[in-house]
């Protein structure tokens, strides 16, 4: 077994403290800007990354962050790790009674919002590879998950401009939460199929099997698995130390799932999202547990996690103008488009219907962690991955102003709706 | 009957009652409720039976009338056959229905959960504002703690009247307001990008926002001499509040009815009311306001 030199234990340390310390001041600046913080995060990756430190000083960088050998592997599992968490938390936060509340305006949107831009991404990667400068080995796949890159949101994102627009508790702002959490799932749970059928050809029974695998698992979780949960959370949280028990016993429960689901040739995250689901959506989690949660993983495995992108990817070496600008103009068309006719045929407003469709146009995390795993899996190159993660950031920076924008003057109006 | 009266009627005053009918060990119980609120309403009542008539249920429930002291003049027994919920729910339109009152038990099974008992699919679908009594007394008592599901909806004021008729009827001298305070996505919001302060901040002006809007809903009402208290609580919709009822011992809790009928899919994703009817914190009146 190989393990750590005391040089090699040492660097490890210090990749982890500097990933960690300056994500927190690039979160701290975006957050005076009034930036997703993720934006800072991609950003500290990039600039500690081989796109700037390591083009300017290449020893130093190879010091500070070695990518090859022991502390790369270990590097790598707590990238893993990260993005199982993040998916654990994601689900937290999921609620599908939402989308049930809301009606038929959060269903057409949700649907419009999902199906247009995957189809736009699918149509364009399946009959026009070339487009966007890649050769997929299997361009059924690739289709697949372009589609997908281009359906799913970022529910973080969206909340948080919600929120500073006053508007997380209006009607449009239900329905965006509503779909976004839908895009978010179906996104998710496509992607793992994906996952699945990689390398195993296409048989339908073995695409049928897979299908029915990954929805048997989700209905278990969310019925007995939630009723198990349910009943077993007010002992642990009254009789095991607090938050501790909690805490850990929650982290156990997600990882167990996302063993079962890589064990069965899905995707670890998905588990992850999964579990998260049926933990989140326990009436019986205490608020301060569920708080805790999400302030662990959010502030020390989503900056390793988002910091570490940019330090793996040269993102000079491998930007493409045509590349992103075909794919940010795809999945903006795609999800502005969808959203809008979706609210449209849940019949809201023009106006309404249209900030639906910007205010779900951010992708942000989300959209970042899928196309991390899409390129660790070599489903996308990393021109495409490039790609997806400078329009995962514009989109996300766009969408407050946008929003913004369009309430100039009618602000009442969309709060009120 | 003229049916199209039962439109934009108010949800009170309860000038008919009716009374689901089981022939159960609560029966004697909740025919004395029924009669204690038809005294108090000053109420017709209905006594429905949905399933066989035979003599000894006519014999049972003619002694129990009688025993009761029913105002034979303001009662009708109803006896038919049929699917129990679809059958009541028709009656109680035929018959101009205010108030339908139904035993229920505080808790299903989980398969009954998702079936669905008589009583909670009636209240799912009710056109009419419905009691469940969770311990129905052979000697009822008065109510004298209250509780109001505050909800942001065009039919909460209407409930709010209602409860007031209520507690006027009941003498029931305060009456309790919840709101609940429940964030989409907050932690997932606030958890790198904001201060401990900053998020204090949007919780609370979210808080006086709600409350704002509940106060001046109650400050509309025609209160009188009843006193209203407003709350607000953390968490779930629906689960909140009915925790908050359990926890504080409340006798009944007020809710407006559901916007549209409830079905399977709002069991397996359990919100609002549907976490109310899955464990009832105690009985539960659901105002159903047809303006």
């Amino acid at each position: 077994m190989g393990k750590l030199t005391h040089q090699e234990f040492i660097s490890l340390l210090l990749a982890m403290g500097a990933m960690l310390f300056f994500a927190r001041l690039a979160a701290e600046g975006a957050r005076l800007l009034k930036l997703p913080v993720v934006t800072g995060e991609i950003l500290v990756g990039v600039l500690l990354g081989p796109s700037f430190l390591g083009h300017l000083y290449p020893t130093l960088f190879a010091k500070t962050f070695p990518l090859f050998g022991e502390v790369g592997v270990a590097l790598d599992g707590i990238t893993k790790i990260s993005a199982v968490l993040l998916l654990f938390v994601s689900g937290m936060e999921l609620q599908m009674q939402l989308l049930v509340k809301q009606g038929r305006a959060a269903v057409t949107t949700s649907l419009l919002s999902l199906v247009i831009p995957f189809l736009l991404g699918f149509s364009l990667a399946y009959y026009l590879p070339g487009s966007l400068e890649y050769v997929p080995n299997d361009g059924l796949l690739f289709a697949l998950f372009m589609g997908t890159a281009m359906s799913i949101s970022a529910l973080p994102v969206i909340a948080k401009t919600l929120m500073d627009l006053n508007m997380l508790k209006s009607k449009v702002g239900m329905i965006i939460i509503a779909a976004a959490m839908f895009d978010d799932l179906i996104g998710w749970l496509v992607f793992s199929l994906i996952i699945s059928l990689l390398g195993k050809g296409r048989e339908v029974s073995l695409v049928l099997l897979d299908v029915s695998v990954i929805i048997g698992y989700g209905i278990l979780m969310l019925t007995i698995g939630k009723k198990l949960i349910d009943k077993s959370l007010p002992w642990i949280q009254k009789k095991l130390s607090w938050p501790g028990g909690v805490l850990s016993l929650s982290m156990s429960f997600c990882f167990f799932s996302a063993a079962f689901t890589e064990y069965l040739g899905i995707h670890a995250v998905l588990g992850a999202f999964i579990a998260g689901i049926a933990v989140g959506d326990s009436v019986k989690l205490n608020t301060k547990a569920r708080e805790i949660i999400h302030q662990f993983v959010t502030n020390i495995f989503a900056p390793l996690f988002f910091v570490s992108i940019g330090i793996k990817i040269n993102f000079i070496a491998h930007f493409d103008a045509s590349v992103t600008l075909i794919i940010f103009l795809l999945a903006s068309l795609g999800k502005i488009t969808g959203a809008t006719l979706g609210a449209r045929a849940g019949l809201f407003p023009w106006r309404e219907s249209v900030a639906i469709g910007f205010g779900l146009n951010a992708r942000g995390a989300m959209e970042i962690i899928l196309g991390t795993l899409a390129l660790q899996v070599g489903l996308i190159n990393e021109t495409i991955f490039v790609a997806l993660v400078i329009m995962a950031i514009v989109t996300s920076v766009a969408s407050g102003p946008v929003l913004r924008w369009l309430g100039t003057g009618r602000e009442s109006v969309l709060t009120r709706f | 009957m003229d049916h199209t009266k039962l439109k934009k009627r108010p949800p009170y005053p309860f000038e008919t009652i009716a009374v689901a009918v089981a022939f159960s060990p609560r029966l004697e119980a909740m025919l004395n409720e029924a009669k204690h609120y038809a005294d108090a309403f000053k109420s017709q009542v209905v006594l429905i039976h949905i399933g066989d008539k035979d003599q000894l249920k006519e014999e049972t429930l003619e002694t129990l009338v009688t025993n009761i002291g029913f105002n034979k003049t303001k009662l009708r027994i109803i006896w038919m056959q049929g699917d129990p919920t679809d059958t009541i729910l028709q009656l109680c339109k035929l018959n101009m229905v205010d108030l339908l009152l139904l035993g229920a038990l505080e808790k299903e099974n989980l398969y009954k959960y998702y079936v669905g008992s008589i009583a909670r699919n009636i209240c799912r679908r009710a056109k009419c504002s419905v009691m469940l009594m969770v311990h129905p007394q052979v000697a009822p008592k008065r109510f004298k703690k209250v509780v109001i599901h505050g909800v942001d909806n065009l039919k909460s004021v209407h409930t709010l009247d209602t409860a007031l008729y209520f507690a006027r009827t009941e003498k029931i001298k305060e009456l309790t307001v919840v709101q609940e305070l429940d964030i989409p996505a907050f932690m997932l919001t606030t958890a790198d990008s904001t201060t401990n302060s900053e998020a204090n901040k949007i919780k609370k002006e979210m808080v006086e926002e709600e409350t704002q809007k509940l106060q001046s809903m109650i400050d509309g009402v025609d209160k009188q001499e009843i006193e209203i208290h407003l709350k607000t609580v953390s968490g779930k919709p629906g689960y909140a509040i009915s925790n908050y009822a359990r926890t504080k011992s409340y006798d009944l809790l007020v809710v407006n009815s559901p916007d549209t009928p409830l079905g399977l899919f709002d069991r397996i994703f359990t919100h609002d009311i549907e976490y109310i009817l899955a464990d009832l914190p105690c009985n539960l009146l659901m105002v159903h306001s047809r303006v």
